[in-house]
């Protein structure tokens, strides 16, 4: 039998925000174990916790950015659960309220990943085991979260991934979080099941947590989806439990039984007031928003007529396409700055890290000069590549490396003289243009070419040769 | 209706020992505390959600770094520590 496979994301994304939800202790990542610690984050009793303002500021950009609701009315609840990563041994996160509901997210193939909700809690402090003994730092703790809770809409691995992707990528469009899955401010549990293809009812599902990239997530519900349906085959049923994701093995294991299945008596924070959201804040947050890359994706290929390819790798990065952006300004044809950001600028940047700093020598200014001329017919194409690659090398300007003469083109009795030269050093193929072989003008054309140093333009010489040879 | 099952439940969440022949009147105590609250549930409420008291919302904080402790301060009164860490042990 054919199995379908469901998942569902729940994707807990680390806020860069300056300090904690609750204290104003720095949320800088790494440094010495316990420096980074309050009476409030550590749970000191008699301590108050307060709420960032610009943590509520950034939930609600995320829930705009993915299509969400936001609630007028928010409130914190506890999460009870007894473990040494949390110091007070409750989570102050979001149960019944949360921040933002009901959005979405567009897939490339049409299909739509529902968002349930996004909600706002804190961190848990970073446990280090070592032989049986468990070592307790809280530097993390109290670090600002989303969490993002889609509905079971992925059908498939290759969803799963995208939606991860575009996640990322919107989430760092709008500047909420760096979303490195490797540092950890970027973590995703899987929800999956399977169920018969066809069918309509979900399977028992289980959970994967601890992958730490989009390869291993791919692996993770490759290895689990295999798993559940190996089961069912066999006769057997699958048990729903949370599973840890192992990289060395590309297995899954199980983490907690049902047995002790958590019951995280979730109740009101009576420490936190009510959070407000007027209506005027949300449409002020929403005016602020950069154009999302779904949008400038669109403008790209519809109005500049970019291939959707090279579209979505100018909108891969905000840097890029801010880089972009500036580079065609004023330009008749913007796919003449896209062609050589892809093709040139991006050769020059291997890893996805360069390409997301878009470290380049030359400016996206320099580049529309750049643009400019050659639309303007004062740079030549065939030099166009050349020049640009000096520039890069040394960020000088266009001007640097083309002279005036190259400016102004050829003059007329220069352009003449080079084309006799050809006709005169290329009888064959003149005969054969003559008797009605037009290709053979091309080489004619390429001597007149190289006489000019590539400073002759192509249309212009094409037209010499015909008069000349009449 | 609290049932032994709930406070065997609750024990083992709130990670406390009861003994078995203490069962029996904890759950007896028990559903007098939740009775206890039942009477406040039953109160009819008119005028929409109750909120807080002093009917307090939005009370937030920049978004401003402060000094944070000295880690030996943080872990003062930690039962044991090792390597600036909180050191939790193995239950035997």
């Amino acid at each position: 039998m054919k199995y379908e496979l469901v998942a569902g994301f729940e994707t807990h994304v680390e806020l860069s925000t300056n300090t904690k939800i609750f204290c104003s202790c720095t949320t800088a990542f790494g440094g010495e174990p316990n420096t980074h610690c309050c009476p409030v984050c550590i749970g000191l009793p008699g301590t108050l916790p307060k709420l960032n303002e610009k943590v509520v500021e950034y939930a609600i950009m995320a829930g705009l950015a993915t299509n969400c609701e936001i609630a007028e009315i928010a409130k914190m609840d506890r999460k009870n659960y007894c473990y040494p990563d949390l110091p007070k041994a409750y989570q102050i996160s979001q149960y019944d309220k949360p921040l933002c509901e009901h959005g979405y997210i567009q897939l490339s193939n049409g299909r739509r990943i529902r968002i349930l909700r996004i909600h706002i809690e804190e961190d848990a402090g970073k446990l280090i085991h070592n032989h049986g003994d468990t070592y307790v730092d809280y530097n993390r703790g109290g670090v600002p979260l989303i969490e993002i809770v889609t509905e079971p809409d992925f059908r498939s691995i290759d969803e799963a991934k995208e939606y991860v992707e575009r996640l990322q990528q919107i989430m760092r469009y709008i500047g909420v979080s760096d979303c490195r899955m490797q540092e950890g401010s970027m973590r995703c549990d899987v929800n999956i099941s399977v169920r018969p293809e066809g069918s309509e009812k979900l399977g028992t599902r289980t959970e994967i947590k601890n992958m730490n990239s989009i390869t291993n997530i791919a692996k993770a519900m490759e290895y689990e989806y295999e798993r559940q349906c190996d089961l069912i085959e066999s006769g057997g049923a699958v048990v729903q439990e949370t599973l840890r994701y192992d990289d060395a093995t590309g297995t899954t294991s199980s983490m907690r039984s049902k047995e002790d299945a958590h019951d995280y008596r979730y109740f009101r924070e009576p420490d936190l007031v009510t959070i407000n959201v007027p209506r005027e804040r949300v449409r002020e947050i929403e005016a602020r928003l950069p154009e999302l890359p779904e949008q400038k994706y669109q403008r790209y290929t519809e109005e500049y007529e970019i291939p959707e390819k090279d579209a979505a790798l100018l909108t891969k990065y905000r840097s890029i396409s801010e880089y972009f952006d500036k580079a065609i300004e004023g330009l008749k044809s913007p796919k003449t700055a896209s062609n050589f950001i892809i093709g040139q600028i991006f050769r020059r940047l291997e890893t996805e890290a360069d390409k997301e700093a878009f470290d380049v020598k030359t400016t996206a200014e320099q580049l529309n000069e750049m643009c400019k001329l050659l639309e303007g017919g004062k740079l030549k194409n065939n030099l166009a590549k050349k020049t640009l690659e000096q520039m890069l090398d040394t960020g000088k300007p266009v001007t640097e490396f083309i002279s005036e003469s190259d400016m102004a083109g050829l003059d007329d009795a220069t352009l003449t003289e080079y084309c006799q030269n050809a006709i005169n050093a290329m009888p064959a193929a003149v005969a054969d243009y003559k008797n009605g072989k037009e290709k053979a003008l091309m080489a004619v054309l390429g001597n007149v070419m190289k006489q000019s140093r590539g400073r002759a333009d192509a249309g212009a010489v094409t037209k010499k040769l015909k008069e000349l040879i009449g | 209706m609290v049932t032994r099952e709930d406070i065997e439940n609750i024990a083992l969440l709130s990670k406390l020992f009861v003994d078995e022949k203490d069962l029996d009147s904890l759950t007896e105590e028990m559903q007098k505390i939740v009775s206890f609250a039942d009477t406040i549930n039953n109160v009819e409420v008119k005028t929409g959600e109750f909120d807080n008291i002093n009917n307090l919302s939005n009370a937030f904080r920049a978004d401003e770094v402060k000094p944070s402790l000295p880690s030996t301060e943080i872990l003062k009164n930690a039962p044991e520590q090792a390597e600036d860490h909180f050191l939790v042990r193995k239950r035997a």
